[in-house]
């Protein structure tokens, strides 16, 4: 840990790069607080949701943090949890990410939930033990403690089993919460085109690529894309993990649509259909969170690694289309099929778009995550210690 | 303890909607575009000039099923859901978080955020109004001219409505969701 003033805090050096990553991460964080703040005044009314579509941008927000949260640790159990030794060096700053992501994501989330203050305490005193959503936030708020007291044992106080223990528990606990977050949209029962097995697993599958298209975005901002060897080495094997992941995703969306077409189930077929014709799905999804990416790791054997920097960036984006989603494809049919007003067609697919405020906070929430990760990175040593 | 569950003759409702008007009186229901407890659903009539099917033209009143095994109750992380002792399922304003999960998770659309406590409301057969004053009719009952609903203890077999779901075939909405329903629509 470095004892910095807050002069040297707030110095960096003036490249374009720089220059254009502070700009971003100032607006983002205005736009923040500009979003809390007509959230403040307005409540839900701020935002686009309806009484159809209950839930919106700020969902899909957060649990895009926390998937990357998840992928983060993940990613980073592969070398101080499993002691693969190229990995080890990624250790602090995964962790350091993942801590960030993860309050990220409570930020937003916080502007979401009517009365966060009256969740912590019925949270306790009345759980809801059938309820995915108490599953998931009570986990998430055991792996945000494990992932801290690992942080704490890899950056401020050395002491390698320990952060090895804390990192199993975390990486443990991180998983059941994120696939509860998962069965947040398999238990509903509601909603054939997201109830089943898919979700959970899928939620998993897709933290891992987060984790690892973040690793790439970290080391290439990092290391202004030269790379020592050591590092160059471990991003090789990382992208070869990654399009392996990038494969099985694929061949899970590719089925996933298969079996909800085949038979044209009630409510399920239509909705998924719908879903793909989208651009959000085909473009967003596919070919900017998968096809991208799998092809320049195809293409160049993995060794790639310069282009598959910028690829993450596509890949990141894409991730964020699944997050989005994953929430407006779940509501996408009506469970009000008749209408009710003499001045209306009879219902059909649900249409959504964030409002201002919606944006504001749920881009706002990456600023957050930009200017604590500046930070963390000025006042720890997130690269690999020798000593470790 | 009494279940208390409701039948429709759905096939008399003649959209006169003084249920609607009737439950937001007695209830302090808002005025607002997603503020109803509820409702009356139009199925408009089929087919093409000249050959229009008027028996197809029906409407479906509707309102919170009252689930024995409720989707919305199941998800709730506070246990604001809850069902009371008549098998009413209602919502605790106190522990409600606003997380609208059951929004999500209701499949009849019967859920709403009520503007003046910023928690989720829904239809409770008027139980903190009318049952509660030992009335044993609803609102949305009492006012409809064509007799459509009728509602009752499920538990006692000399009440109306167990004779009339005695005698008469019906069915419930999604029932193949395994939420077991309250209301049955007479066919």
């Amino acid at each position: 840990m470095n004892t910095i003033s807050l002069k040297k805090l707030f110095y960096f050096e003036k490249t374009p790069l720089n220059l254009l990553m502070a700009f971003i991460t100032v607006a983002l964080l205005g736009a923040f607080a500009a979003g809390a703040v007509l959230y403040i005044l307005h409540g839900h009314h701020a935002y686009n949701v309806t009484r159809q579509h209950p839930w919106g941008l700020l969902i899909s927000m957060y649990v895009f943090f926390v998937v990357s949260s998840t992928g983060l640790c993940i990613i980073s159990s592969i070398g101080h949890v499993f002691g693969i030794p190229e990995f080890q060096q990624i250790g602090k700053r995964a962790i350091a990410g993942a801590i960030i992501t993860i309050s990220s994501g409570f930020a937003v989330i916080a502007l979401e939930i009517g009365h966060p203050v009256t969740m912590l305490i019925y949270n306790v005193l009345t759980p809801g033990l059938t309820s995915a959503i108490w599953w998931m936030g009570t986990l998430y708020g055991m792996y945000l403690a494990f992932i801290c007291l690992e942080f704490f044992f890899l950056a401020i106080k050395e002491n390698h089993t320990l952060s090895k223990f804390f990192g199993i528990g975390g990486l443990l606990v991180g998983l059941a919460a994120h696939s509860n977050l998962g069965a947040v949209f398999g238990f509903l029962v509601s909603r054939p085109s997201a109830n089943g097995v898919f979700y959970p697993v899928y939620f998993i599958l897709s933290a891992m690529i987060t984790g690892c298209y973040l690793i790439f975005l970290m080391y290439g901002f990092r290391y202004k894309m030269n790379f020592p060897a050591k590092v160059e080495v471990m991003l090789v094997k990382l992208s070869k993990i990654l399009g392996m992941l990038l494969a099985v995703l694929i061949f899970f969306e590719a089925w996933k649509i298969l079996t909800a077409v085949y038979g044209d189930l009630p409510e399920r077929g239509a909705t998924i259909m719908h879903s793909i014709k989208h651009p959000n799905f085909w473009f967003g999804e596919l070919i900017l969170g998968m096809l991208i990416p799998f092809t320049i790791i195809l293409v160049s054997n993995a060794k790639a690694i310069k282009a598959t920097v910028y690829a993450s960036i596509t890949g990141m984006v894409g991730i964020f289309f699944m997050r989005y989603d994953l929430v407006h494809d779940t509501l996408l049919y009506p469970m009000r099929t008749l209408k009710i007003s003499e001045y209306e067609l009879a219902p059909t697919f649900l249409e959504y778009f964030p409002s201002f405020a919606e944006f504001a906070i749920g881009f706002g929430g990456i600023g957050i995550s930009l200017f604590l990760y500046y930070v963390a990175d000025k006042v720890f040593n997130l690269d690999e210690s020798h000593s470790h | 303890m009494a279940r208390y569950g409701m039948a429709l003759n759905y096939k008399n409702c003649i959209n006169c909607r003084a249920c609607e008007t009737a439950c937001k009186e007695e209830n302090g229901v808002l005025l607002g575009k997603d503020n109803y407890r509820i409702w009356v659903g139009v199925k408009e009539a089929e087919g093409l000039f000249p050959n229009i099917s008027i028996a197809s033209q029906t409407y479906h009143p509707s309102q919170c099923q009252h689930c024995s095994n409720a989707p919305c109750q199941l998800v709730c992380p506070t246990n604001a859901t809850y069902y009371s002792k008549d098998g009413i399922v209602k919502v605790d304003p106190v522990k409600c978080i606003l997380c609208t999960y059951c929004i999500n998770a209701c499949p009849y659309d019967a859920r709403y955020v009520d503007q003046r406590t910023i928690t989720v409301d829904k239809c409770t057969f008027c139980s903190d109004t009318r049952l509660a004053n030992g009335e044993t009719t609803t609102a949305c009952q009492a006012t409809c001219p064509t007799k459509v609903r009728v509602f009752g203890d499920l538990d006692d077999p000399t009440s109306e409505i167990s004779q009339l779901l005695a005698k008469k075939e019906y069915r419930r909405v999604k029932e193949h969701l395994g939420t077991e329903p309250k209301l049955f629509y007479i066919l």
